[in-house]
C-alpha cells in the first residue's frame, strides 16, 4: 500500500462515515423549503402545497399557470401531495424537518391543529398589503378562518353536502324532478317506487370513515335536533337527539333503503346507488363522468328542520415562510380566491368564495346552463360552521367516522356506540382546550 | 539467485516480526481492540444513529403526550399505556394480527410447498409456472391490492363471476366485517407464496438423490420418503421461511392501507396498521410509540422463540 498507511486509511474512512452523519445531526435554521423562495428572473417564487388531483387537479393548475403567466412578480410552485390527510401528515414531517412549503391547502379539519401549534402566520397584514376586500369574501367562510380577530385560514375549495339523485330513475318511478323535502318522504313515499331499480334494494349510498361520513352526518344530527359538540368542546354527540340519529343511521340499513358502499361516489356514477349525499365539489366531474343526468337538491329535512354544513379546504401561509415570500404568497391566495375564483367554481363544483363572483356575469352566465352548480350557492344562505368536536378535536372526524361504521356496518345501537366515542372526544379534547386556553391568556 | 528468493515465505515474514520490537502485551491488546473498533465502528454508528437511538427515543415518546409538531412535549407517564392496554379495540387489534400471522404465514408456507414439490416434478411447462408464480412476489403491493379491489368486488368482480359459476353468491369481502380479514390474507399469501415456492424448490434441489435411492431400496413408499428424507432435508431453509415470513407478516401494510384502510371499523386493523393510524392519521406519537414498542416485544418474543424451541430441531448437514 503505497503512501497510505493504516492509521490514515481509518481515519480516512472514520471521517467519511462522520461526515453525513454529522451533517444529519446538524441544526438548520427554521425557515421554508431550500432551494425555492429564490428569484427567478425578477419573479419571487414561492411553493404552494396542493391537494387536487384528477379533473379538479388540472383545474387548480389551470389557474396556476394562468396566475404565474398574468404577473411578473410571483412564481407559484405547485407541488401535489396527495389527499386532504397525506398534505397534512406530509406538512407536519415537513415542519419537524424545517422544510415547510410556503403556503398549504388545508381542509377543514386539518388547518386548526396547525394553528393551535402557531405554525400558521396572521395574515391580516398581508391582506390589508395586498389591498384584498376582506368584505368581498362570503362572511360565513371567511369567519371560519379567524381566530381571535385573526384571520389564518382564507376560503378556497369551499364545499357544502349535497343531495343527489339519478334523474332517470326518478323518471322511471314517476317522481317530480326534485329532492325529497324530509326523510320521511324519500323512505316511506319515494323509496318502495325506486327500489326495483337497484339489485339488491338499498337506493342510499352511505360512505366510509375515511370517505368523511362524518361530514355527511353532521347535517343530519343537526336535523334531529342534536349535535357532536357545542363550541367550548362540551361532548354532546350521546345525547338523546343524537343518539335519535344515530338510530335512524342504523335503521337505514336495517329497513334496506340504505348500504355501506365501498366506494359511494363510483356507485352513484354507475347507477349501482340511485341517490347518495356528497360534496358540492366534484360535482362537474361527477356530471361528466354519470351514465345518466344528475339532479342535485337541498339536504331532506329531520324531526327538528333543516341542518347542512360547510366543508372544504382553505389557504394558510407557514409561519415559518420568510416576510417577502409570504407577501408574494399573498397575492398568490388573493388571485386564486378573489379573480379567479368564478373560474374555479365553473370548473370544480366548489361554491364561489367571493360574493362578487357569485354575482358576476361569468357565474351568473355558467348557472342558468348549469343549474345544479347553483343548488350547492342557494344552499349557502342556509348552512353554518361545523361543530368543534370534528374540526377541532384531532382525528375526531375519524373517531366519529368509525363509530357510525359501527353502526351502519356493524348494526350495532347507537347509544353505546356514542358513549364511546363521547369518551374518545372528551380525552382527545382536552389537548386543545388546554392550548386554547394558553393561546388565549 | 538472491537470497531472499530461496527463503520459503514463512521465513520471510518471520524475518519481518523479527525486525519489529515486539509490544508491550497491554498495548497490544489495545492495538486490537482498537482495529476491531474501526472495522465495526461504521456500521454501529449507523445502527446507533437510524435504529438504536430511535428505539431509545420511542421509549421516551411513550411516556409523553405531543403531536409531532408542539415545540413541547408533555410527560404523562403511563398514560398512553393505559389509554392503549385498556382500550376497547385492543383486543380485536391484537386477535386481528394474530389471525393476520397465522393464517398468511401458514397458508404461504404450505402453499409454497406444495407447489414447490409439484414444480420439482419433471413436467412440462414448469418453468414457465415457475415464474408465473415468482411474478407477485417483485410487484408492488399497493399496484397488486388496487387489482385485487376490483377482482373482489361483489356486483363485477372476477371473483363473483367464478363464484357464480358454481352458483355461490359472493360475500362482500371489503365491506363485510367477517370477510375483510379473510380477503387481505387471500392477497397477501397470494403475493408473498412466489417467494417461498422458489426458496422451497431450492432447498429440494439441495436434497441428496442418494437418500431418496436408499429409501426406495429400502421400501419406503412417497409419504415415507416425504416425512423421512424431504422434510428433514427442508429444515433449514423451512426455519429461514418461518423467520422471515413471520417478521414480514406482522409488519404488513401497504395491502392494508389500499384494500381496506383497517376497515370496515376495524376488522383488518393489526398492530402496524393502529402504529400508523395513532401516528399519522391522529398524529399521537405517545401511543404510536407504544404500538411501536408493543410490536418490537412481539417480534423480539417470537424470534427468541424461534432460537429457542424451533432451530433446535433443525439438521443442518
Amino acid at each position: 500500500m503505497n503512501g497510505t498507511t493504516k492509521r490514515q486509511l481509518f481515519g480516512r474512512l472514520g471521517a467519511a462515515a462522520a461526515v453525513p452523519l454529522l451533517a444529519a445531526c446538524g441544526t438548520q435554521p427554521p425557515s421554508a423549503t431550500e432551494g425555492s423562495g429564490t428569484k427567478t428572473a425578477g419573479k419571487q417564487k414561492i411553493t404552494y402545497w396542493g391537494s387536487f388531483s384528477g379533473a379538479l387537479g388540472q383545474a387548480e393548475q389551470g389557474i396556476v399557470s394562468s396566475f404565474n403567466a398574468a404577473q411578473n412578480e410571483v412564481e407559484v410552485d405547485y407541488q401535489f401531495q396527495g389527499s386532504y390527510e397525506d398534505t397534512a401528515q406530509k406538512l407536519t414531517a415537513a415542519l419537524q424537518a424545517r422544510t415547510a412549503p410556503d403556503m398549504s391547502l388545508l381542509s377543514d379539519v386539518w388547518w386548526f391543529k396547525f394553528y393551535l401549534d402557531k405554525m400558521l402566520m396572521p395574515l391580516d397584514d398581508l391582506i390589508k398589503a395586498e389591498k384584498v376586500q376582506t368584505s368581498d369574501y362570503v362572511d360565513a367562510l371567511l369567519k371560519e378562518g379567524v381566530r381571535n380577530g385573526k384571520t389564518y385560514w382564507l376560503p378556497f375549495a369551499r364545499s357544502t353536502p349535497l343531495f343527489y339523485y339519478n334523474k332517470d330513475a326518478w323518471a322511471k318511478a314517476g317522481l317530480p324532478d326534485r329532492g325529497p323535502r324530509t326523510w320521511d318522504e324519500l323512505t316511506k313515499e319515494w323509496y318502495p317506487k325506486l327500489k326495483g331499480q337497484t339489485q339488491n334494494g338499498a337506493i342510499f349510498a352511505h360512505p366510509s370513515a375515511a370517505s368523511y361520513i362524518a361530514w355527511l352526518f353532521q347535517g343530519v344530527i343537526w336535523q334531529f335536533g342534536g349535535e357532536y359538540s357545542d363550541a367550548d368542546f362540551t361532548i354532546k354527540i350521546h345525547e338523546p337527539k343524537g343518539v335519535q340519529a344515530g338510530e335512524f343511521y342504523r335503521s337505514s340499513v336495517k329497513d334496506g333503503w340504505a348500504y355501506a358502499a365501498k366506494d359511494e361516489s363510483g356507485d352513484f356514477n354507475s347507477g349501482v346507488a340511485l341517490t347518495a349525499m356528497m360534496s358540492t365539489g366534484g360535482l362537474v366531474a361527477r356530471q361528466q363522468n354519470a351514465k345518466f343526468p344528475v339532479g342535485t337538491a337541498f339536504l331532506p329535512e329531520g324531526p327538528a328542520g333543516f341542518g347542512c354544513c360547510t366543508g372544504g379546504a382553505g389557504m394558510s401561509i407557514l409561519a415559518s415562510a420568510p416576510k417577502e415570500r409570504a407577501q408574494a404568497a399573498m397575492k398568490w391566495i388573493a388571485y386564486a380566491t378573489g379573480t379567479a375564483a368564478a373560474t374555479w367554481s365553473m370548473a370544480s363544483g366548489y361554491m364561489p368564495v367571493r360574493k362578487s363572483a357569485v354575482s358576476g356575469p361569468q357565474f351568473t352566465e355558467f348557472a342558468k346552463t348549469n343549474p345544479n352548480i347553483k343548488t350547492a350557492v342557494d344552499q349557502l344562505a342556509k348552512v353554518r360552521p361545523q361543530d368543534s368536536a370534528r374540526v377541532f378535536v384531532p382525528n375526531g372526524d375519524q373517531i366519529i367516522g368509525k363509530g357510525l361504521e359501527r353502526i351502519t356496518i356493524n348494526g350495532e345501537a347507537a347509544e353505546p356506540v356514542w358513549k364511546d366515542v363521547a369518551d374518545s372526544l372528551k380525552r382527545e379534547a382536552d389537548p386543545v382546550v388546554r392550548k386554547l386556553r394558553a393561546l388565549n391568556a | 539467485m538472491p537470497l531472499s528468493l530461496s527463503l520459503p515465505a514463512s521465513a520471510g515474514t518471520r524475518e519481518r516480526a523479527v525486525a519489529r520490537p515486539p509490544l508491550p502485551p497491554l498495548r497490544g491488546a489495545l492495538r486490537e481492540r482498537l482495529t476491531f473498533l474501526a472495522f465495526v465502528a461504521p456500521n454501529l454508528s449507523l445502527l446507533a444513529v437510524f435504529s438504536y437511538w430511535p428505539l431509545v427515543q420511542n421509549v421516551w415518546l411513550s411516556f409523553v403526550e405531543w403531536n409531532m409538531i408542539a415545540p413541547e412535549q408533555l410527560w404523562v407517564g403511563l398514560e398512553n399505556w393505559a389509554i392503549v392496554l385498556s382500550g376497547a379495540d385492543f383486543r380485536q387489534i391484537a386477535l386481528n394480527t394474530l389471525l393476520f400471522t397465522l393464517f398468511s404465514v401458514g397458508l404461504t408456507l404450505a402453499l409454497g410447498l406444495s407447489c414447490a414439490l409439484l414444480l420439482n416434478q419433471p413436467l412440462a411447462g414448469r418453468n414457465a409456472a415457475r415464474a408465473v408464480l415468482f411474478t407477485p412476489t417483485l410487484l408492488p403491493g399497493s399496484a397488486i391490492a388496487l387489482v385485487w379491489i376490483y377482482m373482489l368486488d361483489p356486483r363485477w368482480g372476477l371473483i363473483r363471476t367464478v363464484l357464480s359459476w358454481v352458483g355461490i353468491a359472493s360475500p362482500r369481502w371489503l365491506i363485510d366485517p367477517a370477510w375483510a380479514l379473510p380477503a387481505v390474507i387471500l392477497v397477501y399469501v397470494w403475493k408473498a407464496v412466489g417467494y417461498s415456492v422458489v426458496i422451497f424448490l431450492a432447498g429440494l434441489q439441495g436434497i441428496p438423490r442418494e437418500l431418496y435411492e436408499a429409501a426406495r431400496v429400502d421400501g419406503a413408499g412417497p409419504w415415507d420418503r416425504f416425512r423421512a428424507v424431504t422434510l428433514p432435508g427442508l429444515g433449514p431453509i423451512s426455519f429461514f421461511l418461518l423467520v422471515t415470513s413471520l417478521l414480514s407478516a406482522i409488519q404488513a401494510f401497504d395491502i392494508l392501507r389500499v384494500m381496506t384502510a383497517g376497515g370496515p371499523v376495524i376488522a383488518t386493523t393489526t398492530l402496524v396498521y393502529q402504529l400508523y393510524n395513532e401516528g399519522f392519521v391522529a398524529f399521537n406519537a405517545g401511543r404510536a410509540a407504544v404500538y411501536s414498542l408493543l410490536l418490537f416485544g412481539v417480534m423480539l418474543a417470537l424470534t427468541a422463540a424461534q432460537l429457542r424451541f424451533v432451530e433446535r430441531r433443525v439438521t443442518y448437514s
